[in-house]
């Protein structure tokens, strides 16, 4: 890297891969940071792939599905939705509905993305999971400097979503090695919470977050997951109010 | 095959959708305050509704009441107390591995 980091040593400073030492260092950070919530990304790929096995799909293109898509939700909602007949066009669009949400972590993102070179850019939005992108926010003014950043959000995005890819591997060439017994489903709501609430600090953020909830199951009969988004949104506006 | 071209088509799109704020609001410009404000809430917003979704929904019914919500509120105290996400993440699967064990 050529790029030079406030405070570092004037040495040109050892090096591996052609990348220094300091942005390994923050690359580190990052990977530390959502470290806890690996251990989830992997389980949940290994429910997917145990979903791709006992549907009876081809390996290669059930792998396919975490490496094109990189969004678990989604994923279950497309397999479920060919196994049981639904036309292609249907499915499609239930993903992208499902995966919706993210356009709006990449709004809350954005500012502190400004400062990335355009390639970064497109390569860290490919591994922009809810989970990497909530670690983003907790973190972005420990980093102001955006060289430095860069290399911390890409140290958690990379992690995360490697541990959702050998996940899913591992459940696609397994099948269910976890007794259902167990209901690892948990794991999504545990691992949001535990995303969202050691953060909540202003008044205005709560009020968000408790709108989201009472929408979310007030219109829950909404199909294809809208009441997700319809919930969010409104948490949003209502949020919006409190000053 | 039919599943890879929806993966296929599906990650073409997420992959729209995943860099359009990005690129949208993210120039060198600075975001007017009424702007940065909104984007905050996102997260807590996105966030809890799918909380409520997974926790409280079980594809469009009600979960019925038990072990997942009372983790889920021993893993909320956790997190209001402790602060910290690695131990919210270990008292919600302690407190519902217990759960299961007595049961529940």
């Amino acid at each position: 890297m050529s790029t030079s980091i406030p405070g570092d040593s004037p040495y040109p400073a050892p090096s591996r891969l052609g990348v220094g030492r300091t942005q390994w260092v923050d690359f580190a950070a990052g990977a530390r940071a959502i470290a806890p919530l690996d251990p989830g990304s992997f389980v949940f790929g290994l429910a997917v792939g145990a979903l791709v096995q006992v549907s009876g799909y081809n390996s290669v293109v059930g792998m396919s599905g975490s490496l094109l898509v990189n969004a678990g939700a989604s994923q279950i909602a497309i397999m479920e939705g060919l196994r049981i007949g639904a036309p292609l066009v249907v499915v499609v669009l239930t993903a992208l509905v499902i995966n919706s949400r993210l356009a709006l972590y990449s709004a809350a993102v954005s500012p502190a993305y400004s400062g990335f070179p355009r390639r970064w850019k497109l390569g860290l939005a490919y591994l922009m999971t809810d989970q990497a992108a909530a670690i983003t926010l907790q973190y972005q003014d420990r980093y102001p400097d955006p060289v430095r950043r860069r290399w911390f959000v890409l140290g958690a995005s990379l992690t995360f979503s490697c541990a959702w890819f050998v996940g899913t591997a591992a459940g696609i060439l397994l099948g269910p090695v976890i007794p259902s017994a167990w209901q690892i489903g948990f794991i999504v709501p545990l691992m949001f919470i535990s995303l969202m609430v050691p953060s909540l600090r202003h008044r205005a953020e709560v009020v968000a977050a408790v709108t989201a909830i009472v929408v979310a199951v007030v219109f829950k009969d909404l199909p294809l997951g809208l009441n997700v988004i319809a919930a969010a949104l409104a948490g949003i506006g209502v949020g919006r109010l409190i000053k | 095959m039919m599943l890879f071209l929806a993966f296929l088509l599906a990650g073409i799109g997420t992959y729209a959708i995943r860099l359009s704020g990005i690129m949208l609001l993210g120039g060198d410009r600075k975001l007017p305050e009424s702007v940065t404000k909104t984007l905050r809430l996102i997260a807590p917003a996105a966030l809890a509704a799918i909380i409520a979704n997974s926790l409280l929904l079980d594809g469009g019914d009600w979960r019925a009441f038990g072990a997942w919500q009372i983790a889920a509120v021993v893993a909320t105290g956790v997190a209001l107390w402790k602060r910290s996400m690695g131990w919210t993440l270990i008292a919600g699967a302690g407190a519902f591995a217990a759960l299961l064990l007595v049961g529940l």
